[in-house]
């Protein structure tokens, strides 16, 4: 197939000047917005978001509809002797309940729908695993009637025991017909005699954070005429989602349509895959519309979390603090189910040294099943895990060695060329040390010194317990990385269509706007290739061509490589007659400014007059070169591409209370290009949130098995208070000449950072190891 | 319902035993939303303006109306007025709920990390609760601790606060910078006229507990006259420090935290417990130093 290598080269002169462009149509049109790759206009759902006026899935509704209900399991591992709905069934208003046994495919094993979960059953049949695994659902004409005939459900289980230490896992009876292992990656490299001069060691953690969508799971079924289902909901894979839901229902899957509804942002997949099926069957079975709202708990016991992993690192380096031999042991925690630990796992042994030189790397990593919540996809899964420990383990060289972070850190720094411990080379631009450089240069913020107590915003925060005289202020360093698309050999495709009618332009795309940009990103490219102001995002559903799913940092690349050549081909068929006129090539002629020129000047003609009465359209895909499962040795060429990130965290703490307040953070970031410097930034201060609420908030607990805090009042997410200056100190833009535009995913890596420099900052405020995410209190007291 | 007097309020409570009474809602909708209470009726009472405010009693006494918000209260000229309560007030939620959340909401929901409770236990305040014809006085401690609990049809009317006038502080510890429910609040108040400390303990048991030996001994180690005078320390700061360490041994037992149904014998404090007491003895010297400052 294509590469984007000879789809993606934009005419030279169209992208670039966007200011320019931006002027022209504001001079045209009056209006405000700009325009064009390089710009930095809003994302249309940006106001009706902040003003509350945007309809989630959650405000769906249809005439004469029903409630669903769903019924979990208050047991992390059971077997389930007998369910009796009988008493559910009774309760007037009641119009269906549904188990497994109403499944035509219940999702479980090699008959299951394929994609990652193959070995989780939509409703629990034999077994249930974790606490609030669905087992049942009901619809009702009211939500009360509903919830109360699904806790009317009655189920005999017979308890067992839970399996919740994943160390156990691997000698603990199989939780599940496909055993406790989801997957053991060794990665052998170099010579595993060699010794360091100088040896540190180490023992991290990391606790289970949950994407929290402030959005909890909703959707809309509607039964069609003929046999089949619609659903919409905030689906991040509507293709995918519709193939599985379509094989868990027996049916063919032109029989079951996906639209995509009101997403409220995404930082992990949405919805699961037994809330659509469940949804859909209860539909199907009744006849009628069914709604179904999670309450907030429930969506803390429906959807993935991150990997809680244990990781235990040995670094050897020389007198100078160069690293010659890396050894790891890393668990990940996946649950109960499988879902993507597998691809989490490559990425956290494949990046188990970070953005370092190495020549001798010997890690084991494996991915185990507990009956703990499951684990899943979130922002840079398995490279946060490990940019944590490989971070913490620089700081203690560098303490060994007796220099500055930043200076072993340079000592080590990869660059494009260098070899990962896999064996693939990095071809991408890598300007690791270029961004350390721009954090390292970035002026520190200043000490509220001669600031009065109370205008300073002490750990505790306002009103809080801080003492100034009890406050330390801690720096600290960290880079990572992590891949963008799908890895190890997985088929990465998207498909767009570009429309132009008159004076504006519709992009057919479904990828679906998770948040990331991408509906703004695509307008962009339109707006610059053809030179049209106006350019609609149509809303997505799966009847579209196959987009993929909104994860690891892909859309950029892939849809936006499928809208940029689409909107190609339009030009093509644009310029083709008007170059036929002037007896030139195609090639000659250049739009920018919304204007079409020729090359020497002569001709000059908007846009829009060349438009006139046109209809024109294309539809063109992209995929990227392909890559290779990593092998028995950890080798092979298995990323498209990387992303870096060097971050400065600077926190003060009280280090009687161990309260932390993260004061700064400074970033420089490898984007490849800058295709609209707003949203990067938006990004950027996302996965910094994100990364101080894994550094020091949240962690969804556990006691046996069972959620302790499943509530928004016991998960502490980041308030606007916890949440830092986040300054750019560079937005570094090496082309990645493979890439789309050259631009890099920018979402993951800023999460994947965040975390290991707070740590670090935290580290040298106090002295102290911090050797687990998220810090505790007594972690940051100074005794 | 909405009454719009008291009197109407407290004669619909009591005609409908089986209604409850709503102020701001920000707890009572929490639990109906939640499916964990589905009152029968609700009587709201924000339209009683008399509950509202605060009046003066005898000179020394503030009657605080059981409807004052949270964010009222955070208000300088009642900040000047009982400083302790009006730092818990300020601390206890976001913006959104202070502004609808009561006073009364607080006292009668009685949460372990209620952030008022600690202060209006140290200010041994009473609240009166009122039937039809008929009110009565119970200190707030006797009504937190269940000795003298509210009865089926009453309506908590007024808070009675003495005015102390002299520095009294609340500090909170929690787990982030934004709005948050305390792991362990501090509330302290001085009592010059009787050269008396006064100290509660919050979210640490069920309800606030007042180390009454550490505060009788560390009465003791001021120097009362000392006190406000430029240069010269109220209290030596190895007292103050031990003074923290007493409070949190008396307010949290060794076996904090140990799972009891384990029913292995305690030995020596647990480690949830030994963390524990380090927050409440820095919070007890802090807020004894910032009174005495
Ligand atoms: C997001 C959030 C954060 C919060 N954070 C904090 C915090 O940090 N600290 C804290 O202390 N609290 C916190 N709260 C709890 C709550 O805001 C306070 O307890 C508030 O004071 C309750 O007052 P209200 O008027 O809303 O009570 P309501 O919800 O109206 O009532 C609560 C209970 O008291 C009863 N009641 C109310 N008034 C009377 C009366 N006059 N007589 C008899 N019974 C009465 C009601 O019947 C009900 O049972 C928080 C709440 C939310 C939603």
């Amino acid at each position: 197939m294509t590469s984007p290598t000879d789809t993606a080269l934009a005419p030279p002169d169209a992208p670039a000047d966007s200011a320019s462009a931006s002027a022209s149509a504001e001079g045209e049109e009056g209006a405000a917005q700009p325009f064009g790759l390089g710009s930095s206009p809003l994302r249309t759902d940006a106001l009706p978001k902040a003003l509350g006026i945007y309809p989630f899935a959650a405000d769906l509704w249809a005439e004469g509809l029903l409630w669903g209900a769903v019924l979990r399991s208050p047991h992390p591992h059971a077997r389930i002797v007998a369910i009796d709905t009988a008493a559910a069934l009774a309760i007037p208003g009641v119009h269906a309940v549904v188990t497994a046994a109403d499944l035509p495919n219940p999702g479980e094993g090699d008959a299951g729908a394929p994609g990652p979960g193959t070995d989780r059953p939509v409703l629990a049949a034999g077994v249930v695993r974790h606490h609030g695994e669905p087992i049942a659902a009901v619809a009702a004409d009211h939500p009360d009637t509903a919830r109360l005939a699904a806790a009317s459900i009655v189920v005999e289980y017979e308890l067992m025991e839970a399996l919740t230490d994943p160390e156990q896992a691997f000698n603990a009876p199989p939780l599940h017909p496909d055993g406790n292992l989801f997957r053991h990656l060794p990665l052998r490299s170099g010579d595993p005699e060699v010794v360091g001069e100088v040896i540190v060691e180490g023992l991290y953690q990391v606790g289970r954070q949950d994407p929290a969508p402030i959005g909890a799971e909703a959707g809309l079924a509607v039964p069609r005429p003929d046999g089949g289902v619609e659903l919409h909901l905030s689906s991040t894979d509507p293709h995918g989602d519709r193939e599985r839901t379509a094989a868990c229902l027996g049916l063919e899957r032109d029989r079951v349509r996906l639209v995509v509804t009101g997403v409220p942002g995404a930082t992990a997949d949405r919805e699961d895959l037994s809330f659509q099926v469940t949804l859909a069957l209860l539909a199907l079975r009744t006849g009628r519309p069914v709604k179904m709202t999670l309450t907030r708990e429930e969506s803390f016991q429906a959807h993935a979390t991150r990997h809680p992993a244990l990781l235990r690192y040995r670094h050897h380096a020389d007198a100078q603090g160069k690293l010659v031999k890396v050894e790891a042991q890393i668990l990940l925690d996946g649950g109960a189910y499988a879902d993507v630990s597998s691809e989490a796992l490559a990425a956290a042994t494949a990046f188990s040294v970070g953005p370092y030189i190495c020549p001798n790397v010997f890690v084991d990593a494996w991915a185990v099943r507990t009956n703990n919540p499951p684990a899943g996809r979130m922002r840079g899964e398995g490279a946060l895990q490990t940019c944590f420990a490989y971070e913490s383990q620089l700081d203690q060289l560098a303490a060994r060695i007796g220099v500055e972070p930043l200076e072993i850190r340079r000592r080590n720094v990869l660059a494009t060329g260098d070899a990962m411990p896999t064996g693939q080379a990095v071809t991408c631009p890598a300007p690791v040390a270029a961004l350390l450089d721009a954090v390292a240069a970035s002026p520190l913020p200043a000490l509220p010194v001669d600031e009065p107590d109370t205008d300073w915003l002490l750990p505790g925060g306002p009103g809080g317990a801080g003492d100034p005289a009890a406050v330390r202020r801690g720096i600290g360093y960290a880079v990572g990385m992590v891949h963008m698309l799908g890895a190890e050999g997985e088929d990465e495709v998207s498909t767009a269509t570009v429309r132009v009618s008159g004076d504006h332009a519709t992009v057919i795309c479904a990828a679906v706007d998770s948040g990331q940009g991408f509906a703004t990103l695509a307008r962009q490219i339109v707006q610059s290739v053809l030179g049209v102001s106006e350019v609609y995002v149509a809303p997505v559903d799966s009847d579209q061509t196959i987009a993929g799913p909104s994860a690891r940092g892909r859309h950029t690349w892939v849809s936006g490589g499928a809208v940029e050549r689409a909107a190609l081909m339009v030009r093509h068929q644009l310029l083709q007659p008007i170059a036929a006129n002037f007896g030139m090539s195609v090639e000659l002629l250049s739009i920018a400014d919304g204007k079409i020129t020729s090359y020497d000047g002569v001709l000059g003609m908007p846009v829009t007059e060349a438009l006139e009465g046109k209809e024109l359209w294309a539809t063109a895909q992209c995929r990227p070169h392909p890559t290779e499962p990593l092998d028995e040795a950890g080798q092979g060429d298995a990323f498209v591409s990387i992303a870096f990130c060097a971050m400065r965290a600077v926190v003060d703490v009280d280090i009687e209370l161990g309260a932390v307040r993260v004061v700064d953070v400074t970033v420089a970031q490898d984007v490849g290009r800058a295709l609209n410097p707003g949203q990067i930034e938006d990004r950027i201060e996302a996965g910094v949130a994100q990364g101080v609420g894994l550094a020091l908030l949240e962690d969804l607990r556990t006691s046996g098995g069972l959620l302790v805090n499943p509530s928004l009042t016991g998960y502490r997410l980041p308030t606007a208070l916890d949440t830092p200056e986040v300054r750019i100190a560079a937005l570094l833009e090496e082309r990645d000449v493979v890439a789309t535009f050259g631009a890099k995913a920018v979402s993951a890596v800023p999460a994947v950072v965040a975390p290991a420099a707070i740590a670090a900052a935290v580290r040298a405020a106090t002295g102290l190891p911090v050797g687990r995410l998220p810090i505790q209190p007594e972690d940051a007291v100074v005794a | 319902m909405l009454p719009t007097s008291l009197d109407e309020a407290v004669e619909a409570l009591a005609a409908s035993p089986a209604a409850v009474p709503v102020a701001g809602g920000t707890d009572l909708m929490e639990a109906v939303n939640a499916g964990r209470l589905r009152p029968a009726a609700l009587i709201g009472l924000g339209r009683i303006t008399e509950l509202r405010g605060w009046r003066y009693e005898d000179g020394g006494t503030a009657v605080l109306g059981a409807g004052l918000t949270l964010a009222r209260m955070d208000r300088p000229d009642f900040a000047a007025l009982i400083p302790a309560l009006a730092d818990a007030a300020r601390t206890a939620g976001p913006p959104q709920t202070r502004n609808v959340g009561t006073l009364g909401g607080n006292i009668a929901t009685a949460a372990p990390a209620g952030d008022t409770l600690p202060v209006l236990a140290a200010l041994e305040a009473s609240v009166t609760l009122a039937r039809p014809g008929a009110t009565r006085e119970v200190p707030v401690s006797h009504l937190l601790t269940g000795l003298d609990p509210m009865r089926p049809g009453e309506l908590l009317t007024w808070v009675r606060v003495p005015l102390l006038n002299a520095p009294q502080v609340f500090l909170k510890a929690t787990g982030r910078s934004g709005p948050s429910r305390a792991t362990a609040s501090v509330a302290l108040v001085l009592d010059p006229a009787r050269r008396a400390v006064r100290c509660a303990v919050g979210a640490v048991a069920p309800v606030p507990l007042r180390p009454l030996e550490a505060e009788a001994w560390v009465a003791g180690c001021i120097d009362w006259d000392a006190r406000g005078e430029e240069g010269v320390p109220a209290i030596d700061p190895a007292a103050s420090a031990a003074f923290g360490e007493y409070v949190a041994t008396a307010c949290v037992p060794d076996g904090y935290g140990a799972d009891a149904a384990s029913g292995l014998a305690v030995e020596g404090p647990t480690a949830v417990a030994l963390r524990l007491r380090r927050t409440v003895a820095v919070l007890a010297r802090r807020a004894l130093g910032r009174a005495l400052k």
